[in-house]
């Protein structure tokens, strides 16, 4: 596809308008000020620029791989769990800790001193106007530069050393440590690893149960529906959180709130006390939590 | 993909039969490294976006229905739970059959999903309609097999049956195989 | 027939300036690696724009999966992550190059800082350079509370309460970005809209600016 460059000498349009054809998007940039050659960017820098960047998407994959995403457990307020930002705001959150950064001096903690730095650092080209450019020149900028350097690490390392003092104390796991271990536990176990949030409805308990048979027959059917989910009277499902056994005979003898006493239907339709007994049993199973 | 200029390699080196290889050798590389970074990159997201479609179907899962004894040569309606998991979300899907063994003696169960538009078909409830599932939306209905007698195009679906200890079984819906 | 294609569409579009100018500039040896290996700190600029493609990539797939709903951001996380095919890897990429790309944002920053790249005529591509710098810590801030774990959740909080501490306008930008007055359902989709929307919109307008400042200006000279 190599093109003869076809703008000689006179003047070229495009196409059939007036707009003349120019040299370029961007004129290029002169370089023949500074020593040694130059290249096209296109194959022979860009080829050393890309090794670079295929080693490091080397390195990059084998972490990903090797390393997967750190997930704890689904948010939970109440929690106790020693928050963490991520590792690049550690040294902020240190320095918040501070007692000019924080308590009366908040202002100057969260305004004073990171406006200072972080709006020095964006005006530095405004600040720093002097034509020299090798650092070693430039002590005020460089030794500025090289204090918030020394101050990040430092800081960062404080944080650091502190959460992981805190952790041992109080003898906690960072909850994505906790979770893969618990979630390797429980498939060597043969269990779901699984923490997500359930919203999942409660089933009916040994559906298969005579008693089953005995609450169709009962007429608690008629409020209560077949699939025991409530009609006009509410949902049995999970009934068992709620009352045991003695409460649920004492509804069926003694009606609760609107429902009327049930025992009287329940031996017309041909119950025995034993399979009402039963059936109470049955209902005491009904948890949601199995 | 030779983009480079000619006038720029032959300003500081003879263009010689090498120096053409040399080039070419650069081009290769450049594309072999950016094939590189671009597969690297993107197989995986590409493996992960198709995923649901290289996921195995499920053979069907069988939800325990109703004991075999029970089920008559009159259509019966019996109602039954099926999990489904939905990716990171599980539900429970109410599914209603109508459930009647033929003459010979073979259970089927038919899905009350009319052919139609979708409306539920019911048995033997419009007077006009006896001993047939009928549509109340749009009048359309069937026979006891599920044959369509009016308005829709297709019979009623049925369920994949499955009888295992005297216990009917239900699967997945499938297209009427009772009649043609 | 690829050619065909592109001579048409080139006799009434005239593209070729556009690639071949970026395709034929020159680049000084001074930042050539290959010339002196010291050069490689000129790299880190190139490095951040990949882990910066790679990372809209990888956000741009593991958005079929999220869903940023307080319920089911954690259960779809947790899912894609360990059910899909390779999404680990996928979510690993987005999770470790947040941090890859400050790394080398951060090198970039000290290699144009140390070179005195920043000096006139270069202000003002300096100074975009910054702004692209606290879009970046931006992303990185908002991304933190997607997935909805304790840590996420507990970080977030905290960071709402240091905004809080700034006199007057504080409460305002806590309650802005809470979305209510607890972390909740709404400060999810309040900083998954920003992640995904707001930030990377202005990352891009703003990369744009960086790049065609460095063209026009050139690379600053060796030292």
């Amino acid at each position: 596809m190599a093109r003869i460059d076809k703008s000689e000498e006179k003047v070229v349009f495009v196409g059939d308008s007036r707009v003349r054809k120019g040299n370029g998007f961007i004129t290029p940039p002169d370089y023949s000020a500074y020593p040694g050659k130059s290249e096209a960017f296109i194959p022979n820098f860009l080829l050393k620029e890309w090794m670079v960047g295929v080693v490091v998407l080397v390195g990059f994959l084998v972490l990903t791989i090797s390393e997967p995403a750190p997930l704890g457990y689904p948010a939970n307020p109440s929690a106790s769990v020693i928050p963490m930002p991520d590792w690049y705001f550690l040294f902020l959150y240190q320095y918040l800790k501070y007692p000019y950064a924080s308590g009366d001096w908040v202002v100057l903690g969260t305004l004073g001193i990171p406006g200072v730095a972080f709006g020095g650092l964006l005006l530095a080209p405004f600040l720093d106007r002097g034509k020299e450019r090798r650092f070693y020149r430039r002590p005020i900028a460089s030794s500025l530069m090289f204090l918030s350097l020394a101050s990040i690490v430092y800081l960062t390392n404080v944080a650091w050393t502190h959460y992981v003092d805190e952790l041992e104390k109080s003898g906690q796991k960072p909850e994505h440590i906790q979770r893969v271990e618990e979630a390797r536990e429980k498939r060597a176990q043969g269990l779901p690893t699984s923490n997500a949030i359930k919203t999942k409805e409660i089933s009916i308990v040994d559906k298969d149960d005579p008693a089953m048979e005995s609450y169709k027959k009962a007429t608690c059917i008629s409020c209560h529906a077949a699939d025991l989910k409530g009609g006009a009277g509410p949902s049995l499902r999970g009934i068992g959180d709620k009352h045991d056994k003695e409460a649920i005979l004492a509804i069926i003898h003694n009606g609760y709130n609107n429902m009327q006493p049930a025992y009287d239907n329940a031996i017309k339709a041909g119950l025995t006390d034993e399979d009402i007994d039963h059936l109470a049993e049955w209902l005491a199973k009904q948890k949601a939590e199995q | 993909m030779s983009i480079h200029n000619d006038e720029h390699e032959s300003s500081h080196k003879p263009p010689t039969r090498k120096e053409m290889s040399r080039r070419q050798f650069l081009t290769y590389t450049l594309g072999g490294a950016t094939a590189f970074m671009v597969g690297g990159a993107a197989l995986p997201m590409v493996r992960f976006a198709v995923d649901p479609i290289l996921h195995k179907k499920g053979a069907g899962t069988f939800v325990k229905v109703v004991e075999a004894s029970k089920i008559t040569n009159e259509p019966q309606e019996f109602t039954f739970e099926l999990q489904q998991q939905d990716g990171w979300y599980s539900s429970t899907a109410a599914l209603v059959a109508w459930i009647r063994k033929d003459e010979s003696g073979n259970i089927y169960a038919l899905s009350p999903i009319c052919k139609h538009l979708g409306c539920t078909v019911d048995w033997n409830k419009n007077a006009n309609f006896p001993n047939e599932y009928h549509c109340p939306c749009h009048n359309a209905h069937y026979t006891k097999e599920g044959k369509q007698l009016a308005v829709a195009s297709a019979p009623l679906d049925e369920y994949k049956v499955m009888l295992k200890d005297d216990w009917v079984y239900l699967g997945e819906i499938i297209p009427n195989t009772i009649v043609k | 027939m690829f050619k065909n294609v592109y001579d048409w569409i080139d006799e009434r579009l005239d593209i070729t300036p556009i690639w071949r100018d970026v395709a034929d500039h020159e680049v000084p040896e001074h930042v050539n690696p290959a010339h002196h290996f010291s050069a490689f700190v000129y790299c880190f600029g190139g490095l951040t724009f990949f882990i910066t493609v790679i990372q809209i990539l990888s956000g741009m797939f593991l958005t079929m999966y999220y869903v940023p709903d307080i319920i089911n951001a954690y259960n779809s996380v947790e899912y894609l992550q360990t059910q899909v095919a390779f999404g680990q890897i996928v979510r690993g990429m987005h999770h470790w190059g947040a941090s890859l790309v400050i790394v080398m944002m951060f090198l970039h920053t000290l290699r144009v800082f140390f070179t005195g790249s920043y000096k006139a005529p270069r202000e003002m591509n300096w100074v975009v350079g910054m702004l692209i710098f606290f879009v970046m810590i931006g992303l990185g801030l908002t991304g933190y509370l997607l997935p909805w774990d304790s840590k996420a959740y507990f970080a977030t909080k905290v960071t709402l309460e240091i905004a809080n501490s700034v006199p007057i306008v504080g409460p305002i930008i806590k309650e802005l970005l809470q979305g209510g007055s607890i972390v909740g359902a709404e400060t999810l989709t309040r900083f998954f809209a920003i992640h995904v929307f707001f930030l990377p919109a202005v990352l891009l307008i703003l990369l744009v600016g960086h790049f065609i400042m460095i063209r026009r200006q050139g690379i600053s000279g060796p030292l």
